[in-house]
């Protein structure tokens, strides 16, 4: 009956979270009818302040759009500007790229592990991953200087080299997380009380995904072979040979549910590892850019005249930057970025339709936004008014974790 | 899928399209050659272009990229055709300019619901009017803001970026 469906905001602001996000869902009793996305509270106008700046401001700009993506977007950019530009790209350096490329997708789909942990209960979960999270964390500040926002990628190839010395440090990092690999599988996959509340939940069947455009880990655990660096070679990774990773190389047919989307990304940790092994076996020696001055690249950067596309598989899915230089013109006179956030946003709403309240986190987590903001819940009925907090949301969420621990069945 | 079946299946929506290859050499010890597709259609070629690209295999927008030309709008299409081999995915870029004093397109939704975001976004961002789509709601500007940044010289946004400047004493 049309007077039992309420409508539940949620969002925008979340202090501790990267990007605010509003859901209003309208819900039937437990369950979820429909659910109205809007995104924008994070808006920085960032493609409007880059064409009022010169390339070189614009890399830096790129690198903050995002945290935990700062590799992706400066990679996407650099490979935007230097196909209008027409710029070489030294072997060396391309191999370089894709290393930190693979690490990033490392730190990133651990941090998404401890979230998910977190969003079902799991808080030990959580802390394990997130401790071994600061494994690779380590090794990026040891080879960039930073945790986050390497400044590695530059126009040309990229600004720092691995040197021998710090082979082995990468080498141990690798050893360090295939011992693990097999534990976090073993906790996340096989663990009965997980697939209770991942299983069948926030389901994106393989039809929806296709045409509603879904990208990345999100598109993959709904069987569709997706993976940009699979599908549109650029950089190494024709070479490196990569393969799309779906639910199937787990052995089960993928259902798109939370769950598929955690297989998903386990694996890519370790395909991941695999990609840097390669590199460092195959990466050649030699120049690691081809415009080792900034003026030089800054003076040829004026003279360029195109357009150009540059595309990425970030660790949440396919990253486009759109860039055109016009000769005399320091700043680009379009630049267009694409998050894969972005391209998933619509699959969120299939997602939700017809579960429960208490899944809402997980489902929101399972994209792996760059937000989660879920600290304002507010209930609005015609007859009366009352606040649910983000607090009793996660209660919601773990009360019935512990409920199906317990044996019993969903509320 | 080849490039060259995307650009017969292009040509099969839109007679008489003229396609520009833009390939790139990729790869350092097995070198391939990656080509990009361009055509620039008009606005009536637009949905027949799509579903010819549809029905050739499957169809990924990444994005549509823009911008205001003086009397024209600039709008670029970028899809991708055939993912899940590899190597096998081409990139295809459809260029529609549209005058600015009528920035009407029709919506390709109904083809491709992946595409909503982004005509939406257009709306917003340089005032496009789509004609069939779904919704209209903003997603990134807040709900009624007046103008269009990435028009020239859109007087709201610089009010907008004039009051931020004042604010921070910084060039925005």
């Amino acid at each position: 009956m049309p007077d039992q469906v309420y409508e539940i905001p949620i969002g925008p602001i979340h202090p501790a979270l990267k990007e605010p996000i509003r859901f209003t869902f309208k819900v039937e009793g437990e369950r979820i009818r429909g659910v109205d996305i809007r995104p924008g509270f994070a808006h920085r106008g960032i493609e409007y302040m880059g064409m009022k700046r010169n390339l070189i401001q614009v890399l830096y700009l790129s690198e903050r759009i995002c945290g935990i993506c700062s590799i992706s977007h400066p990679i996407t950019l650099t490979l935007a500007v230097e196909r209008a530009a027409g710029i070489e790209v030294p072997p060396r350096a391309q191999y370089l790229r894709v290393i930190f490329a693979e690490l990033e997708r490392v730190h990133s789909h651990l941090l998404w592990a401890g979230v998910a942990a977190h969003e079902l209960g799991f808080d030990t979960l959580l802390h394990l991953t997130w401790k071994v999270r600061e494994k690779v964390l380590d090794l990026l500040e040891e080879l960039s200087g930073n945790r986050i926002d390497y400044a590695i990628p530059i126009y040309g190839g990229v600004r720092r080299d691995i040197t021998p010395e710090q082979v082995p440090q990468v080498e141990a990092m690798i050893r360090y997380y295939r011992g693990l690999l097999d534990e976090l599988l073993d906790a996340f996959l096989r663990d009965p009380s997980v697939e209770a509340r991942t299983r069948g939940v926030g389901v994106l069947a393989p039809e929806e995904a296709d045409s509603l455009c879904a990208v990345g880990p999100t598109a993959r655990a709904s069987g569709l072979a997706k993976d940009v660096r699979q599908d549109r070679p650029y950089l190494v990774y024709g070479d490196l040979g990569v393969k799309a990773i779906t639910p199937r190389e787990w052995g089960l047919e993928p259902r798109g549910d939370v769950y598929d989307k955690a297989v998903v990304r386990l694996l890519e940790v370790g395909q991941s590892l695999d990609l840097i092994e390669r590199c460092l076996v195959e990466m050649p020696e030699g120049e690691i850019t081809s415009f080792p001055k900034i003026p030089a690249l800054l003076a040829y950067l004026k003279k360029a005249d195109g357009e150009g596309l540059g595309w990425h598989e970030a660790p949440r899915g396919e990253v486009i930057h759109y860039i055109r230089l016009e000769a005399g013109v320091e700043e680009p006179v379009v630049w267009k970025v694409k998050a894969p956030t972005y391209s998933n946003l619509m699959s969120w709403v299939p997602m939700f339709v017809d579960q429960e309240i208490a899944d809402i986190p997980i489902i929101a987590a399972s994209i792996d936004p760059c937000m989660c903001c879920m600290d304002r819940v507010h209930m609005v009925d015609a007859s009366s008014e009352a606040m649910v907090q983000k607090e009793e949301l996660l209660r919601l969420s773990r009360a019935k974790t512990e409920r199906i621990c317990r044996g019993g069945g969903p509320a | 899928m080849t490039v060259d079946q995307v650009k017969s299946a292009l040509t099969r929506g839109v007679p008489g399209l003229t396609i520009e290859d833009r390939p790139r050499q990729v790869g350092v010890r097995e070198p391939v050659t990656v080509t990009e597709v361009w055509a620039e259609i008009g606005r009536e070629g637009l949905l027949p272009a799509v579903a010819a690209l549809k029905a050739s295999g499957p169809l990924h927008i990444s994005i549509i990229s823009g911008r205001d030309k003086g009397n024209e709008i600039e709008l670029l299409y970028h899809f991708a055709v055939g993912y899940g081999t590899p190597g096998g995915e081409v990139m295809v870029t459809l260029r529609l300019n549209v005058p600015a004093s009528d920035p009407t397109v029709p919506s390709i939704c109904a083809l491709l619901p992946g595409a909503e975001t982004t005509e939406r976004e257009k709306i917003e961002f340089l005032g496009i009017q789509f004609t069939g789509i779904p919704s209209t709601d903003h997603v990134f500007l807040p709900d009624g803001f007046p103008g269009h940044p990435w028009r020239k010289g859109d007087p709201e946004t610089e009010k907008l970026v004039k009051r931020l400047v004042e604010w921070e004493g910084k060039d925005a």
